[in-house]
């Protein structure tokens, strides 16, 4: 078993106590957990697309958005279940990336990143304009009584659950090395007989549809969704961020980097109210410069401080 | 007719101060494939060195446009050679991750010195205007083109004419044969992204002239820069300046869109970002590297 094994096994460990947190009965606790579980499979979609496949999306928040949007639309016509919510979510994401997808990732690099960042701005804008989603006023949904509060801490968790393993399982399979071969290298890809086009599209596909399954448990969660919280920028930021932190193209990587990085935000909160983003931004910093290439880059690491330091060296001008 | 021109006057005005913008992202972008996404921030920070000026010395904001920059283009400096400089040939979203971070710092600090207050500069000129063949200029935007331009200017024949200038375009074209030639990438890096912040900080200097100061204020700043060095093609002075007038014309003529579709009635004035960066797919799907980008390996 190599070491990378080893911490996806701790993972799935910590996944298992994650299950016992609504038995602390404190609605604090269970919300930043829910919010820890929802960022991790944001990061686990993004991952997918960015991490495995290389082509950095600066817009999964789009899917998240059209997630929430589903289950208040549902919430409106009567329907509150999250089943529904999540299963609508799952069919529009997957519609919508698809038809996206298609001009979108035939563009490379950077202009495909800021392609993407357009897609999520302009979903914002739709939602502020259009009156059968709220406008800018947003939708009200159903309020969560007490039991809902812990049942949609569950429906996060098992979504989470669900993104963690179909990752580990994708990335194992010919459908992952597909995905590994067009970000190393598309061309040869391609001379492999790998389709390009159908894979990429595959992999924004799956991760949009992670993405929007918390959105659409999120949104039932909150009791409220309005473009502000549906397009969120930190919803944009921090999935990235945390799979760099944790790992991108890992399936432990967005799950370290999503506990890690809430879990720091959250203290430096409780401890300084005013300037905790001056450290939480500090803190990210020396960890990028320390550790460029993520958490998970140490556990495969053979050399040990030299081996470390070297890599370091090989990045400064 | 006087319909349109008004609309594609207002475009150019707005277009010049987004070409600023751009421009610094897009030397940054180009030239060591940063994302710089704290750009934002530095664009607040001009803008609040400007106005800490004109409240507590009365000096035009004009006058302090060529202040900001040099403050800027010293920090700027700094913070490439001290902390970016370190993982600048890590993986593009190292960088990404770091310049997020430095943003979230400096925004922190800008709450804690000048508050989320909304605050504003009034200058004796805010309100002026004239009007031209039946079109109306406001003066404060007009000058804010006018500056804009001239700094477009001055770079442009600043990177193609010095010695410093060369040194940083052949860098952008070619690391290792810059540095067989005896070029120090580590400080023409620190000048590149001094050059991107001061920038910045000029642009954020002109806008305290139209627009109100939060310590967030740059963030819509961030995204129209990034979309419009990609609309124009990225790493060229060129690219920025086409980028942005395109972009400003296109979301000026989009607040005219008014349209009712099954019932559903949209207005332009909230759509225009969107119809731009409809305008920025249809683009990149035609021409991949940008209007003016050229066809690189």
């Amino acid at each position: 078993m190599t070491g990378k094994r080893w911490v996806f096994i701790s993972t799935l460990a910590i996944m298992g106590l994650l299950l016992f947190v609504p038995s602390f009965h404190n609605d604090y606790i269970n919300l930043t957990f829910r919010n820890i579980l929802m960022y991790a499979a944001m990061s686990y979609g993004w991952n997918l697309i960015g991490g495995y496949t290389g082509y950095v999306s600066f817009g999964n928040v789009a899917f998240f958005g059209i997630g929430a949007y589903c289950s208040a639309v549902l919430s409106k016509t009567g329907v509150d279940n999250v089943f529904a919510d999540v299963g609508l979510a799952l069919v529009v994401c997957a519609l919508f990336a698809i038809v996206v997808g298609l001009p979108i990732l035939r563009l490379r690099g950077h202009y495909f990143g800021i392609a993407t960042l357009g897609v999520a701005l302009g979903l914002t804008d739709l939602a502020n304009n259009l009156d059968f989603v709220g406008g800018s006023g947003g939708l009200n949904l159903k309020q969560a009584d007490q039991a809902h509060f812990y049942l949609y801490y569950y429906a996060m968790w098992a979504v989470t659950l669900v993104c963690m393993l179909a990752t580990f399982f994708i990335a194992r399979s010919k459908l992952g090395y597909a995905f590994v071969a067009i970000r190393e290298n598309e061309e040869a890809a391609q001379v492999l007989g790998i389709s390009p086009t159908r894979y990429k599209v595959i992999a924004w596909a799956l991760g949009g549809m992670m993405g929007g399954a918390a959105g659409a448990v999120f949104a039932p969660a909150n009791g409220f969704v309005d473009p502000g919280t549906a397009f969120a920028v930190d919803n944009n930021v921090f999935p990235i961020a945390m799979a760099i932190l944790g790992g991108m193209g890992t399936a432990s990587g967005p799950f370290i980097g999503a506990l890690l990085l809430s879990g720091v935000n959250e203290i430096l909160q409780e401890k300084f109210l005013w300037l905790h983003s001056l450290f939480f931004g500090a803190i990210i910093v020396l960890i990028v410069v320390f550790l460029p290439r993520g958490l998970m880059y140490l556990v495969g690491l053979r050399g040990g401080v030299r081996r470390w330091l070297s890599d370091l060296r090989a990045f400064r001008v | 007719m006087q319909l349109f021109l008004q609309n594609l006057v207002n475009g150019i005005l707005s277009g010049g101060i987004l070409a600023l913008v751009a421009l610094g992202f897009s030397l940054v972008y180009g030239i060591m494939n940063i994302i710089n996404l704290a750009h934002g921030a530095y664009i607040m920070l001009g803008a609040y060195l400007a106005w800490q000026l004109f409240t507590s010395f009365h000096v035009d904001p004009m006058l302090s446009v060529p202040l900001a920059f040099v403050v800027l283009f010293a920090f700027g400096y700094v913070v490439q050679r001290t902390v970016i400089n370190r993982v600048v040939r890590a993986p593009v979203l190292a960088t990404f991750l770091l310049t997020f971070a430095l943003s979230l710092v400096f925004v922190t600090i800008a709450l804690f010195i000048w508050t989320g207050d909304t605050r504003g500069v009034q200058t004796s000129y805010a309100g002026a205007n004239f009007t031209l063949a039946g079109v109306t200029v406001p003066w404060a935007k007009l000058l804010t083109l006018v500056v804009a331009l001239v700094i477009t200017g001055l770079l442009y024949l600043w990177l193609h004419r010095s010695k410093t200038g060369r040194a940083i375009r052949a860098t952008s074209m070619d690391v290792g044969a810059a540095q067989m030639v005896g070029v120090r990438v580590a400080h023409v890096y620190g000048i590149t992204y001094g050059l991107g912040a001061g920038l910045a900080g000029a642009a954020g200097a002109l806008l305290t002239l139209s627009y109100p100061l939060t310590p967030t204020m740059g963030d819509p700043f961030l995204i129209k820069g990034f979309v419009v060095c990609v609309l124009g093609g990225l790493g060229s002075v060129e690219g920025a300046l086409v980028g942005g007038l395109v972009y400003g014309i296109i979301s000026s003529f989009a607040t005219q869109f008014d349209v009712t579709i099954l019932g559903q009635h949209l207005s332009g004035t909230g759509l225009q970002d969107v119809v731009a960066l409809i305008v920025l797919l249809l683009v990149l799907i035609v021409r991949p590297r940008g209007l003016v980008g050229r066809a690189t390996a």
